[in-house]
């Protein structure tokens, strides 16, 4: 029988004994609160002692006289190197925690993430196919789509790997987590291996942007990149929500998903589009960043619980926050110069994974 | 009225469910017993659209392969044999996933209180607040069943029945809650509802059935009312016992005891 005191924080509420909801808003509003916060703390942090506090004086209350030639140097430093960084940094936390319990919720299963079952290996094996053959083999390709070639093609590669993984896992409702960590085990070391073969054909200068791109950075951020992933991010994300209650009833099943009047093969490939294309526009722009999909969905079922209706939109502000935070430690740490943020995110998500994985045993059966 | 006609299921090339016909009327519980493999679970997927088929089926007068599945939720709602779950929800967050297609059938603004109604009925006051997966299996049963019940909390909706589709309903339950569970569903039938129940327990489908649907390798060996189907012969040839169907001199109701093995 269920011990009473693992119910505590739920049980005390009387009449809506069991409903979450209330928490759930007052979490996303402390959230909401966090990320302004963290937006501030990035803006105004970095290598340089440029001044972000007057930078967004002068935005307020118009520029100070005698003060215009420092601050036009500040407002340089804000507008564009830490502003679009800390605007790219939120797209891509955002979007790797949603895309991270789209999946849980589209497998049924706390383990899912773009990262472990190789969705984004596929992405980054599309995205580094346009990187070393963009000039080459892809010209055309390039040619015709411009910057929104690295993207799509990480897209592509993404919806691939999901798309494959789905019908491997999955036979008749239901998917095999056995399968699907293996699978994607399997899919990765194959994405990894395609990769290998193209990184074997990069050039010098190709090779270094590779490796430091393949860490997961949010270096490089510029206005150009936004505007090509941006709107990208910002559609999945948006259409999200629409699947929050039908991933809530997935959660008994796809047969009685169906039987409440989901249209579950929609859900399923609507997810699976929509994750392919934000995990691909993150990855083409940032790189690998683990763990965040992992780690961030799963903090937040303890605290507010699994209803999708809620999860989502905490998750994507608990994501932008946590990459934010993670992008200021990799910027400050071995100032003036910066680590990987793939780096910080898993030295913080991989031992974080072990702990779900530990404090799960027995309730995970493989 | 649902009305299957002429149904069959093939799962790769085996054929499990053959030629079955079928009807739920409503008022009604009509009961599919059957041994072990005889393909009532089967059909019963049929029947709930999980599982390709040949043959008719009909809701209401509509073709159900034709029913989008906000439609088919409208008037039918199914409880499996068991539901597991991977994510930490509370009893209440699972009973109201039945309201996810809107149509309780209880007046507006009432649909929240519904919950907490459908877990009294199931003898499950003050469980709304439990982890389901905490739950022992019988319990998580029942709350499968309210969060079913608010479903199609009206049996009958724009004046046309709604039916419920139970999968062993009660096969995890003891005996007391057995007898809870049958009572739910035969006040879901006195209230204008149809249901139909796959039962193992002969002599609770004795009792609460209005008509068995005898199932056997595929086929239906026999129609009726409990007191015409069940008999010795019935139960040798389909279950492969010998067994003495007694009747029980009150209710004229037939009995299958397992201590009249010849």
């Amino acid at each position: 029988m269920a011990d009473q005191s693992i119910a505590g924080p739920v049980k005390a509420m009387g009449a809506s004994e069991g409903d979450r909801s209330g928490r759930a808003r007052a979490v996303i509003l402390m959230l909401c609160l966090g990320l302004a916060g963290a937006v501030l703390l990035s803006l105004t942090s970095g290598a340089s002692d440029a001044s972000a506090v007057n930078v967004i004086r002068d935005w307020l209350f118009g520029t100070i006289p005698g003060d215009a030639a420092l601050n036009a140097r500040d407002s340089l430093i804000v507008h564009d190197i830490r502003l679009p960084r800390v605007i790219l940094g939120m797209l891509v936390g955002a979007a790797l925690a949603v895309c991270g319990a789209v999946m849980q919720g589209l497998f049924r299963n706390p383990l899912a993430d773009p990262g472990l079952i190789g969705v984004s290996a596929g992405s980054s094996l599309g995205a580094v196919a346009i990187i070393v053959l963009g000039g080459t083999m892809l010209a055309p390709v390039t040619a015709l789509l411009g910057t929104l070639a690295l993207p799509l093609a990480a897209f592509f590669g993404a919806l691939a790997t999901t798309l494959v993984l789905y019908q491997v896992a999955t036979r008749r409702g239901q998917t095999s987590v056995a399968t699907m960590l293996l699978a994607g085990i399997a899919l990765a070391a194959l994405a990894m291996a395609l990769t290998g073969i193209l990184i074997f054909m990069a050039d010098d200068r190709q090779l270094r942007d590779l490796t430091f791109w393949s860490l997961g950075s949010l270096g490089g951020a510029t206005w150009a990149k936004i505007a090509s992933v941006g709107p990208i991010i910002v559609l999945a994300l948006a259409a999200m929500p629409f699947l929050a209650r039908g991933l809530n009833a997935l959660a008994l099943g796809e047969a009685a998903a169906g039987h409440l009047g989901i249209p579950v093969q929609r859900l399923k490939y609507t997810a699976i589009i929509g994750v392919s294309a934000a995990v691909g526009a993150s990855v083409a722009v940032s790189g690998g960043i683990g763990f965040v999909g992992i780690v961030v969905p799963h903090l937040l079922r303890l605290l507010i619980g699994p209803d999708n209706r809620y999860l989502l939109p905490a998750s994507a502000l608990l994501g932008a926050s946590l990459l934010l935070l993670a992008d200021a430690v990799a910027r400050t740490i071995v100032a003036p110069a910066e680590l990987p943020i793939g780096i910080v995110t898993a030295v913080a998500g991989a031992p974080f994974f072990l702990w779900i994985l530990l404090r799960k045993r027995g309730v995970i059966d493989l | 009225m649902i009305e299957a006609r002429d149904v069959s299921v093939a799962i790769g090339k085996k054929r499990i469910v053959a030629n079955v016909d079928f009807e739920v009327r409503p008022g009604e519980i009509s009961a599919i017993v059957g041994p072990n493999g005889s393909g009532k679970t089967t059909f019963l997927k049929a029947m709930s659209g999980d599982l390709v088929h040949t043959g008719r089926i009909l809701i209401n007068g509509r073709e159900l392969s034709k029913m989008k599945p906000v439609e088919a939720a409208t008037v039918r709602a199914v409880l499996p044999q068991a539901t597991t779950l991977s994510f930490p929800f509370t009893v209440r967050e699972i009973v109201r996933l039945g309201l996810v297609g809107g149509r309780s059938g209880v007046l507006p603004g009432e649909d929240e209180r519904l919950p907490e109604r459908a877990l009294a009925r199931v003898d499950l006051d003050g469980f709304a607040g439990r982890f389901y997966q905490e739950l022992s299996g019988g319990e998580q049963q029942r709350v499968q069943l309210a969060r079913v019940l608010c479903q199609v909390w009206a049996p009958v909706l724009d004046g046309g029945p709604r039916y419920l589709f139970l999968d062993e309903p009660v096969s995890s339950l003891d005996i007391k809650h057995q007898l809870i569970i049958m009572n739910i569903a035969r006040d879901f039938a006195r209230r204008g509802g149809g249901v139909v129940a796959i039962l193992h327990d002969l002599n609770l489908t004795a009792m609460f059935a209005d008509r068995i649907f005898v199932m056997h390798r595929g086929r239906l060996a026999a129609t009726g009312s409990p007191r015409d189907v069940l008999s010795d012969d019935l139960i040798e040839n389909v279950f492969d016992c010998r067994l003495k169907v007694g009747v029980l001199p009150a209710g004229n109701m037939p009995f299958v005891l397992p201590q009249s093995a010849a």
